[in-house]
């Protein structure tokens, strides 16, 4: 296990409101008002080769609560994770000294080839072990916990000998890892591999959970009737209706934890995103409100 | 593997992701070419691309290097010779756009090197800078697509031209140049000692006045710091 310790200049329990994710073509926008967001997240590989917008986010970060989400540290690859790539995540998570530093549990490089899609692994105790040198390694190199989301699946394999909440589950006792819960893409994963996303939420470690997302699907046309449909995490819409409702059981059995909404395809405007934080938010207070004492009438 | 009735026909979600992907990538990174010789044949291109040639480094926004040399071979026979030239330059647009620019070298400090210690001076140029000698004007072609107005018709003129691309925070300059300076310039910038760059630039005209060139180079903020070649470290 890697001996991290949690740093970041920023208390996730002051995080009160959901955040948006933060794409290149809103960040004039955001540089130059505050948001009306919690927080924004961005993907460092769309800052490493773009010095101007670089620049761009360390003046927003002077105001702003970030996180960072990677898409490029591979992981699941069994040729190991990428170092060049990892030391300029790195050195631009030192400079934002964001909220979270997360990524995925995926794979996406193979001899040499950056694959550019978040390839699924099987949960099996070979594949826990490497995954686990690997989350070690990256700790180590951030010197702070990495939080480890949960894909999105259209295939599983054959040889898997536990699930994936298992997996997620003894990931974290053996690497102090922390977890994002994607939200959406347990419903989507749910219903494509066909188990039941409440108990997949159920069978998580809470305590271990650091952050929430929430993103649209898309509905992939069936070729023919022989065909499976698929949810499809696209990143392209609001977020759906039984998507909020397992957030909201999400919330009732984890607590109140930092939300973002992603929303990267077919990009609406920043207020539009922030529509979608505001109704996380009301959905969040709505839970906390359950349950407590109606005020007396006076 | 399992997943519905035909898990293998569920790994085409990646597969398709991949391509389309890498695809888009491309297309947001060359909306000029795309407008010279229209998407469908840039899309043909990508697509071929992506398979071709794929992406060895996470970061995407790094993607595309080896497009326009990829794209011309892919359009030969379409009577687009200068498809490559005016690829090569939107990509240099493209990164010099991108760029920060950097406090610009003052003459004083120049002064102050003195006349034989310069020669042997290289200079630090800002990182918003590219040069590109091409066989044909497509510095013009870029400038009717930026201008967002095109004739009904214009020739490419089959001539060569020396372009400087400089660029920061979003703003960007297409800069044609006599051969002199381009080579004096580009020279420069490939952190050649000031002597070589002259010699370079005297080879394409002896009456090149180097003084004159070093001073515009100064006074433009293409220069931002000097440096002794032979010991490193200021002058």
């Amino acid at each position: 296990m890697s001996a991290v310790a949690a740093s970041s200049r920023f208390d996730a329990r002051a995080v009160r409101r959901a955040g948006v994710g933060l794409r290149l073509p809103h960040l004039l926008e955001v540089a130059a008002a505050a948001p009306p967001v919690g927080w924004l997240e961005i993907h460092p590989e769309n800052f490493l080769a773009n010095p101007h917008a670089r620049e761009v986010l360390l003046d927003i970060a002077t105001r702003c609560v970030l996180s960072v989400h990677t898409v490029g540290v591979s992981v699941g690859s069994a040729e190991g994770v990428d170092r060049e790539h990892l030391s300029r995540v790195v050195a631009l998570v030192e400079e934002l000294d964001p909220l979270f530093v997360s990524g995925h549990l995926a794979w996406s490089t193979h001899r040499g080839r950056f694959l550019n899609d978040l390839l699924p692994v099987p949960y099996d105790a070979e594949t826990l072990r490497l995954v686990a040198e690997h989350v070690d390694e990256v700790q180590d190199a951030l010197g702070r916990p990495y939080l480890i989301e949960n894909p999105a699946s259209y295939v599983g394999f054959d040889g898997s000998t536990m699930t994936e909440a298992e997996f997620l589950s003894e990931l974290v006792q053996r690497t102090g890892c922390r977890l994002l819960c994607d939200v959406s893409n347990v419903y989507v994963s749910a219903t494509n591999m066909g188990y039941d996303p409440y108990e997949y939420i159920a069978a998580l470690p809470a305590a271990a959970i650091g952050e929430l997302h929430l993103g649209g699907y898309t509905r992939e046309d069936k070729p023919d009737e022989s065909s499976d449909e698929l949810l499809i995490d696209a990143h392209a819409s609001p977020i759906s209706e039984p998507a909020w409702a397992l957030y909201a059981y999400t919330l009732r059995r984890v607590g109140a934890l930092p939300t973002l909404i992603e929303w990267d395809a077919a990009l609406p405007s920043f207020s539009r995103l922030t529509e979608e934080a505001a109704t996380a938010d009301e959905l969040a207070a709505a839970v906390a409100n359950e349950g407590q004492p109606l005020a007396s009438a006076r | 593997m399992r997943g519905g009735r035909d898990p293998h026909a569920r790994l085409e979600v990646h597969v398709r992701h991949y391509e389309t992907s890498l695809v888009t990538a491309l297309h947001m990174k060359f909306p000029a070419t795309q407008w010279l010789v229209g998407s469908e044949l840039v899309a043909a291109a990508a697509r071929a691309y992506v398979h071709a040639r794929p992406p060895n480094r996470p970061c995407i926004a790094e993607y595309g290097r080896t497009f326009p040399v990829f794209l011309a071979q892919f359009a030969r026979g379409r009577g687009l010779p200068y498809l490559r030239m005016f690829t090569e330059l939107e990509l240099a647009a493209g990164e010099t756009a991108t760029a920060i620019g950097l406090p610009p070298l003052e003459w004083s400090e120049v002064a102050k090197a003195g006349a034989e210690r310069l020669l042997d001076c290289t200079a630090g140029v800002q990182p918003g800078t590219r040069y590109l000698r091409s066989r044909w004007r497509v510095d013009e072609l870029m400038k009717i697509y930026l201008s967002g107005s095109a004739p009904e018709r214009f020739v490419v003129a089959a001539a060569q031209a020396c372009i400087e691309i400089r660029g920061a925070r979003g703003e960007l300059r297409i800069i044609r140049l006599d051969r002199a300076t381009f080579a004096f310039r580009a020279a420069l910038a490939a952190r050649r000692t000031i002597e070589d760059s002259v010699a370079r630039a005297l080879r394409h005209e002896p009456q090149f006045d180097a003084g004159a060139a070093l001073r515009d180079a100064v006074q433009s903020g293409l220069l931002t710091s000097l440096h002794l070649h032979s010991g490193g470290g200021e002058p």
